[in-house]
C-alpha cells in the first residue's frame, strides 16, 4: 500500500521559500552595506556583566570627568572601595576605573591614557589596586581583552562565524538592539541590578564602583607570588602615567581564615617589590593584608560592609600621601 | 532532542529524505516513524526506551485482551490492567519521592517516627503525555468508541509519533491512529501552512519565551521583591510558559503537516477568554478534553446532581493540578483554578444567557486574566514559602531601579504576539497570516526567520512542559 503522496512539484516548494529567503539575503546585504558605509552606530555589546562592566569603564575613561583620583585594578578594586565614599572622606573627586580581574596592566594603561587624553592635566593622583590573584596570573584572559580592544578600537568583535553572523545580525546585535533594549542581568547580578542600563547606571552615580552581589564560599589556591611578566607590564603601565601624577600602588586584601600563615610579611614584600617594578611613588603598606571573614563575598571581593571599611582606611592613608609636600 | 537545536534539525533534515524514500510502502513508512522517534526520544536517556515500548506493548496487548472478550467483567479487568499499570508506572517514576517527603514531614509534624527513603528516580521527559495518550486508546476501545489497533507498529508509532511525544498535544487514538493506516497526502497548502506552523511556533519559543526567561528568574529566584516586580515577573511567566508550551505544539502540528498528518489544535488563543470555563476551552485543550472525557465523566460529571457536579469539577482540576508535577505548588494551582470554575458555574447558572455585553466581557476577561495570573504565581513558585512572601509583596508598591528596563524587555518581547493574536481572535482565523498576499507573507515569515537565527545561538533552553 502506498504511504504517502506528494502532491505538488518542485516550483510549489520554490516558490513558498524563494520569497521569504529574497527578504532575508536583502535584510543581510543591507545590514553588511549599512555596516561598511559606517552608517550603524559603534559596536556596543552590553550583553553581560563582563561585556557591560569593560564598556562602562572604557566609556568613562574616555568621557569629560571632575575626578582627580583615579582608582584603576582588577575587580577588586571595582569591588572593594566606594568611590562615593572616597570621595567624600579625602575631600577631591575619585573615578573608579577597576574593571575585571582578566585584563591585565596593559588594559588598565590604556584606560589610563583615554583619561588623560579626555580630561588633560587633570588627576593628581592614580591608586592601583590588584587582588594577590591577579598578581600570580602570567597571561589576561584572551576573550576579554579582545573584547577591550576591539570596543576600544570601535571594532566589532565576532567571537563566532555563525549563521547571525554571515547575516549581518551581529552588527544588528551589537550596534542597534544593545543600544535600544537593555540586556537582563544573569544570576546574582540580575538580582541586584536588574539590566546592562541599570548597571551602568548604578557604575555612574557610584562613581565607578560596585559591590559584589554574589557572595560564596571562599575557595582557589592562597599560594601568592608576582608571575615574572608582571615586570615588563608594570613598566609599560607607569609609562602610561603622566608626569606629575603621583602612583600609589596596594594589594586588596583577603579574608583572615583563608590567608596562608606569614601572609602579612608576604603581602609587603610583594607589595614592595612590585612597587619597584611600576616605579610607585608609594607603596600602600599600611594597609591591612587581611580584613575579617565576615567583610568578604567571597575570596576576592569584599561585601558591602567590608568595602566601607577598606575605603575608610585607604582614604586615611591617601590623605597622608597626598598632603605630604613634593 | 530540543526542537530548537541543532541536532535537530539535521535529525528532520535527514528523516524527511527517508521518508521520501518509503513513499511508496506503507508499513516501511511507519517503521521509519518508530524507528525515528525512538532515536528521538532515546536522545535524552536510552534508558527511558523500556519504559515508552513496556507502556506501549501493554496498552497494545490490552486493546487486543479486551477486543476478545465479550463479558462486561473480563473486560474491565482487562481495562483495570492497563489503567493500574500505567498509572503505576506514572506514580512511581513521578510522584514516588514526593509522596515519600511528603509523608515524612507530616509524620514529622505529628511527632511520629518514620523511616522513609527518596529513591531519587530521574523523571522520563514526557511520561505524563504518552502515558496518557496510550491509556485514552484502552480506555476507547473499552467504551467501544474506536475499533481495536491489531497492527503492533502502526500502534507504536501512534504513541511515539515524535513530533507530539515528549510535551503533547496528547492526541485520541480515533484521530491519531487511523492516520497510520492510510496513504497521506502532502499537498502545497498543507506545505504551506506546515511552515508557518514551525516558523511561529519557533519565534513563540526561541524569540519570546526563551528571552522572557531570565525577567521571571530576575524576581523568582530573588529572596525580595517588591509588588510591581512580583506582578510583573508574573505576567512574565504568564507569557513565557505559554509561548513556551503553545510554540511547541504549533512546531508538533506544523511538523506533522509536512509529513502529511493532522495533529489536534492545543491552543486557542486562550488569553482572550472572557471566563475561566472559556480559558480551560482554550488552554491545553489536549489534556483538558482529556480530564473531561476520562476523569470527569468517570467520577460522574453532572449526572449526580450540582453538588456533585461541583465536587467532580474540583477534583478534576485537583488532579489535573497534580499531573503538571510532584509538588503541592501544582495542586495549589490545580485547586485554585478547580475553585475558579466550580464557582463560574454556579454564577454562571444564576445569571441570564443572553449575549454579554462589551463591558461586561471585559470585566470578565479581566477577572479571568487576574485568576489565570494569580494561578501562575502559584504555579510558578518553588515553595510554598515563597508562595504566601510574593502575595504579601503584592501590596508593597515600592518600585525597582529596574523597572523602566523590564517594561521595555516585557514590552518588546510581548508585543508581537499580542499583535498577531489580536489579528487571528478578531479574523477567527489561526492560520490568517497565510491569507495575506505572497509578498507580505514572505516579508513576516523573513523577519520570523531572522529573529529566530537572532536569538538561536544561546544555550537553547529546554521546553517548560517537558518536566511534566
Amino acid at each position: 500500500m502506498r504511504s504517502h503522496s506528494y502532491d505538488f512539484v518542485p516550483g510549489d516548494l520554490a516558490r513558498l521559500l524563494a520569497p521569504t529567503l529574497v527578504f532575508v539575503a536583502l535584510a543581510a546585504g543591507l545590514l553588511h552595506a549599512a555596516t561598511r558605509l559606517n552608517l550603524l552606530p559603534r559596536p556596543r555589546p552590553t550583553l553581560d556583566v563582563d561585556r557591560t562592566i569593560v564598556i562602562h569603564k572604557t566609556e568613562a575613561s574616555g568621557s569629560r570627568q571632575d575626578a582627580e583620583v583615579l582608582l584603576m585594578g582588577d575587580s577588586s578594586c571595582l569591588m572593594d572601595l566606594s568611590a562615593l565614599k572616597l570621595t567624600t572622606e579625602i575631600g577631591r573627586p575619585v573615578l573608579n576605573l577597576g574593571t575585571l580581574s582578566y585584563l591585565d596592566l596593559n588594559a588598565h594603561g590604556t584606560l589610563l591614557r583615554r583619561f588623560v587624553a579626555a580630561n588633560p592635566n587633570q588627576p593628581k593622583a592614580v591608586v592601583l589596586l590588584l587582588h594577590p590573584e591577579a598578581l600570580r596570573r602570567p597571561a589576561p584572559e584572551q576573550y576579554h581583552t579582545a573584547v577591550f580592544e576591539h570596543f576600544v578600537a570601535g571594532a566589532d568583535h565576532a567571537t563566532k562565524r555563525n549563521l547571525a553572523h554571515w547575516l549581518g545580525l551581529e552588527f544588528f546585535r551589537t550596534r542597534l538592539l544593545c543600544r535600544a533594549l537593555p540586556t537582563p542581568l544573569g544570576g546574582a547580578y540580575g538580582r541586584r541590578y536588574g539590566f546592562s542600563s541599570d548597571l551602568q547606571s548604578y557604575l555612574t552615580r557610584h562613581r565607578g564602583s560596585a559591590v559584589d552581589p554574589d557572595p560564596k564560599a571562599f575557595q582557589g589556591n592562597p599560594e601568592y607570588r608576582l608571575a615574572p611578566q608582571l615586570e615588563s607590564k608594570s613598566r609599560a603601565f607607569k609609562a602610561a602615567v603622566p608626569t606629575g601624577v603621583k602612583l600609589f600602588v596596594a594589594i586588596t586584601p583577603v579574608p583572615a581564615g583563608f590567608a596562608p600563615p606569614n601572609y602579612a610579611q608576604q603581602h609587603r614584600q610583594m607589595l614592595e617589590q612590585w612597587s619597584q617594578w611600576l616605579g610607585a611613588d608609594a607603596a600602600l603598606v599600611d594597609l591591612p593584608p587581611t580584613l575579617p571573614d565576615e567583610l568578604f563575598a567571597k575570596t576576592t571581593h569584599l561585601n558591602e560592609a567590608g568595602a566601607a571599611e577598606f575605603t575608610t582606611l585607604l582614604a586615611r592613608r591617601l590623605s597622608a600621601v597626598l598632603s605630604r609636600p613634593e | 532532542m530540543l526542537f530548537n537545536s541543532g541536532v535537530f534539525l539535521k535529525f528532520f533534515a535527514g528523516f524527511l529524505l527517508l521518508y521520501w524514500l518509503v513513499r511508496n510502502n506503507l508499513r516501511a513508512r511507519n517503521i521509519l516513524i518508530v524507528a525515528a522517534s525512538y532515536l528521538f526520544y532515546g536522545w535524552w536517556d536510552y534508558r527511558f526506551l523500556g519504559l515508552i515500548l513496556l507502556s506501549s506493548v501493554l496498552d497494545y496487548f490490552v486493546g487486543l485482551g479486551i477486543a476478545r472478550q465479550t463479558d462486561t467483567r473480563r473486560r474491565k479487568l482487562w481495562l483495570t490492567l492497563s489503567i493500574v499499570a500505567n498509572l503505576g508506572i506514572l506514580g512511581f517514576f513521578k510522584y514516588f519521592d514526593f509522596f515519600s517527603t511528603s509523608l515524612a514531614v507530616l509524620f514529622q509534624k505529628l511527632d511520629i517516627p518514620f523511616q522513609t527513603s527518596t529513591l531519587r528516580i530521574i523523571l522520563p521527559v514526557g511520561i505524563s503525555f504518552y502515558t496518557f495518550q496510550a491509556m485514552s486508546y484502552t480506555i476507547d476501545v473499552y467504551r467501544g468508541a474506536i475499533p481495536v489497533c491489531r497492527n503492533l507498529v502502526n500502534f507504536l508509532a501512534f504513541v511515539s509519533f515524535f513530533p507530539q511525544l515528549v510535551a503533547g498535544p496528547i492526541e485520541r487514538a480515533s484521530h491519531l491512529l487511523p492516520q497510520f493506516e492510510r496513504t497521506l497526502s502532502i499537498n502545497r497548502s498543507m506545505l504551506e501552512e506546515g511552515i508557518w506552523l514551525i516558523a511561529w511556533g519557533m519565534f513563540k519559543k526561541v524569540v519570546i519565551a526563551d528571552n522572557l526567561d531570565p525577567l521571571v528568574n530576575m524576581v523568582y529566584q530573588s529572596d525580595t521583591c517588591s509588588g510591581p516586580a512580583v506582578a510583573l515577573a508574573t505576567i512574565a511567566f504568564g507569557f513565557q510558559i505559554y509561548c513556551d508550551f503553545s510554540g511547541y505544539s504549533d512546531i508538533a502540528r506544523g511538523l506533522a503537516r509536512v509529513l502529511g498528518f493532522d495533529i489536534m489544535v492545543n491552543f486557542n488563543l486562550p488569553y482572550f477568554a472572557s471566563n475561566i470555563r472559556e480559558f480551560w476551552q482554550r488552554w491545553h485543550i489536549s489534556l483538558s478534553t482529556w480530564l473531561r472525557d476520562y476523569l470527569y465523566i468517570s467520577l460522574g460529571g453532572n449526572r449526580r446532581g450540582a453538588a456533585r457536579a461541583y465536587v467532580n469539577l474540583f477534583m478534576t482540576m485537583l488532579l489535573g493540578g497534580l499531573w503538571h508535577g510532584a509538588a503541592w505548588n501544582f495542586v495549589l494551582w490545580g485547586a485554585w483554578h478547580g475553585a475558579g470554575l466550580v464557582i463560574h458555574r454556579a454564577v454562571a447558572g444564576r445569571t441570564s444567557r443572553e449575549r454579554a455585553s462589551g463591558i461586561r466581557t471585559v470585566a470578565g476577561w479581566l477577572i479571568t486574566m487576574l485568576v489565570v495570573f494569580y494561578g501562575w504565581l502559584l504555579f510558578r513558585a518553588p515553595s510554598f514559602e515563597q508562595i504566601v512572601n510574593m502575595t504579601r509583596a503584592l501590596a508593597d508598591w515600592s518600585i525597582p531601579a529596574w523597572l523602566a528596563s523590564y517594561l521595555t524587555n516585557l514590552t518588546v518581547f510581548i508585543a508581537p504576539l499580542v499583535i498577531v493574536e489580536a489579528w487571528q481572535f478578531r479574523s477567527r482565523n489561526r492560520l490568517v497570516a497565510l491569507s495575506l498576499p505572497a509578498w507580505a507573507k514572505a516579508l513576516l515569515q523573513a523577519i520570523l526567520l531572522l529573529a529566530i537565527i537572532l536569538y538561536w545561538e544561546r544555550t537553547a533552553l529546554p521546553f517548560i512542559y517537558f518536566q511534566f
